[in-house]
């Protein structure tokens, strides 16, 4: 394991001292100040750091929602101006499911929205992805009558039927109970080794940065900065778990170093 | 069970269901129920109109249903009806569609905001009936006067509805939105009016409402020339010769387009979206 992994050159997404404000009527916001990192294809990057610390805004940047106060952002090598399907999202709410639309024409609805695909095509596609989420039971109810597991199932099904190259994930187990949580870790690890996406991934668990991550990212509260980066040796076996654990409390540490307060 | 259910339970596997008896189904219905209290308010009715024993001031349910047969079978009352209906379809949706125009401009231009606001703020607390007189002056004795009427009492309250519904939606769903790369009026037919609908359905409703009013009100008014007028003035010109029971069977008319339209197109349409969406508030 290495600490503070140079970058590769010319990465996939290449993220530059970047800094991003909010105005509000009476105050300017950073919420992260002069970030970088990269991230190279079939990464998968976790940008972990505690709430508030600006990760949300990080990704609705890369996604093409906020402009940089500073800084730069590009994907494979052209900077990132506006929102589009060359990125798929999963968003942190439960409420990012069209609720007019059923589980499947959600779906449909992304596809056929996103690529040239006949509507044939795009439902039989839907059909296979949510039968991939073990979800295909429920392709014809409607969000608000599914569970928040279910949505965020549904959620992640949307966002690889666009097929796109990188996927932005926020949080999206975060409100789910122990169990559920894990089963979809383990799902999203087996839905990767399918297409080998690159995926970047935003908690604020230390445990499921290790489970999830080929690399971490750790960021300082308010306002966010890169604190420290890790690397997974994801060829370890069994009986070296024990360093996941030592890997753990020195995230832990960090993590606790930067906080002033005590919770 | 006081709960009220929120899912279909279409996913619930059946050891875990079963169907309702048809008397759990018929006290759920809130159809079955006031259908009831409409026969308890008919019975009430015929039964006042009895003791109060004066055709002239208050005809009984009887007399009333019975002119209204006879004004059915002459023709004149569906004639009449018709009239009425013709002007308000027109005006209904010239209003609808001025007030989205009015909250496309105001929701993608900062001028149009502005102007959307000020002209709401404005004009939704005048009675579009105060207008008559001023419509009379512009346009005339005659439907162009009424239609302006109805045009200017559906407007506010359905683009207020509309722009509410705009901006209430969320930021997530905008951003899903956009990150397919929706824009201009895909973004907005495709993520925007349907993300609104229950606003949208609200406003259409109320605007239904003040534009049916209005309308029959405008009719009392005038109709004075034109032999063909529409509802409003069949009431008028049936008080003036003492036939109230015609007046009663006018004024049932208005009620039932009233409620047929508000029960079964607006619930049909509500039943159809909002509520299948989980939607309805
Ligand atoms: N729309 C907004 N307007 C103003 N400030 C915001 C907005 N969204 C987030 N912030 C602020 O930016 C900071 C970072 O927020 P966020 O990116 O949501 O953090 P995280 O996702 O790490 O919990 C927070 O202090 C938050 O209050
Ligand atoms: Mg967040």
């Amino acid at each position: 394991m290495a600490d503070n992994v140079p970058s590769c050159a010319g990465a996939f997404l290449e993220v530059r001292n970047l800094t991003l404000q909010y105005k509000t009527d009476r105050y300017l916001v950073t919420a992260t100040r002069d970030v970088s990192f990269d991230v190279g294809e079939s990464d998968r990057l976790v940008l972990l750091g505690p709430s508030g610390c600006g990760k949300s805004t990080l990704l609705k940047a890369i996604g093409g929602f906020l402009k940089p106060a500073g800084g730069s952002i590009a994907l494979n090598g052209r900077p990132i101006k506006a929102p589009g399907a060359d990125r798929g999202i999963v968003f942190q709410e439960f409420d990012q499911l069209l609720p007019w639309k059923t589980a499947r024409e959600n779906i449909v609805f992304a596809i056929r929205q996103t690529r040239n695909a006949s509507r044939e095509e795009a439902v039989e596609e839907a059909q296979a992805l949510l039968e991939k989420v073990s979800l295909a039971r429920v392709g014809d109810s409607y969000p608000h009558a599914l569970s928040g597991g279910m949505k965020q199932r549904v959620a992640i099904a949307r966002c690889l039927a666009i097929k796109s190259k990188i996927i932005l994930m926020d949080e999206p187990f975060a409100s789910l109970d122990a169990l559920t949580r894990q089963k979809m870790q383990e799902e999203l690890l087996y839905l990767w080794t399918e297409t080998k996406f690159t995926l970047v991934f935003v908690t604020h668990s230390i445990d499921e940065a290790i489970t999830l991550g080929t690399r971490i990212i750790v960021l300082s509260p308010h306002p966010g900065r890169v604190v420290d980066e890790f690397s997974v040796d994801w060829t370890r076996g069994p009986e070296e778990y024990g360093e996941s654990a030592s890997l753990k409390e020195r995230i832990t540490q960090i993590l606790f170093r930067d906080i002033d307060y005590v919770i | 069970m006081s709960y009220k259910a929120e899912a279909d339970g279409a996913d619930i596997p059946d050891e875990m269901k079963r169907t309702l008896s048809l008397h759990e189904k018929l006290y759920n219905s809130a159809a079955a129920r006031k259908l009831f209290l409409l026969i308890f308010l008919a019975i009430a009715w015929q039964l006042y109109s009895m003791r109060v024993d004066n055709p002239l001031m208050f005809p009984s349910l009887v007399d009333t249903m019975a002119g209204f047969v006879e004004v059915v079978r002459s023709g004149e009352l569906p004639l009449r009806a018709l009239a009425s209906l013709r002007v308000i379809v027109v005006a209904y949706a010239g209003g609808v569609i001025l007030a989205g125009l009015l909250t496309v401009f105001a929701i993608t231009t900062r001028p149009g905001t502005d102007l959307l606001e000020i002209l709401t703020s404005m004009f939704n607390p005048l009675p579009a009936i105060a207008l008559l007189p001023l419509a009379l002056l512009w346009f005339g004795l005659g439907y162009p006067s009424i239609i302006f009427v109805i045009v200017h009492a559906v407007s506010w309250p359905v683009a207020l509805n509309i722009y509410t519904g705009f901006m209430g939606v969320s930021s997530t769903l905008r951003m899903v939105g956009r990150n397919y790369g929706l824009s201009g009026f895909a973004f907005v037919f495709r993520i925007l009016v349907p993300a609104a609908f229950p606003h949208i359905l609200t406003g259409l409703k109320i605007g239904w409402a003040f534009s049916w009013r209005t309308l029959i009100a405008a009719e009392l008014v005038f109709g004075v020339s034109s032999g063909s007028g529409g509802l409003g003035w069949f009431i008028y010109e049936k008080k003036n010769q003492l036939d109230i029971n015609l007046v009663f069977a006018g004024l049932l008319t208005v009620i039932i387009i009233g409620v047929l339209v508000e029960g079964v197109v607006f619930k049909f349409i509500e039943e159809r979206t909002v509520v299948r969406w989980g939607m309805k508030f």
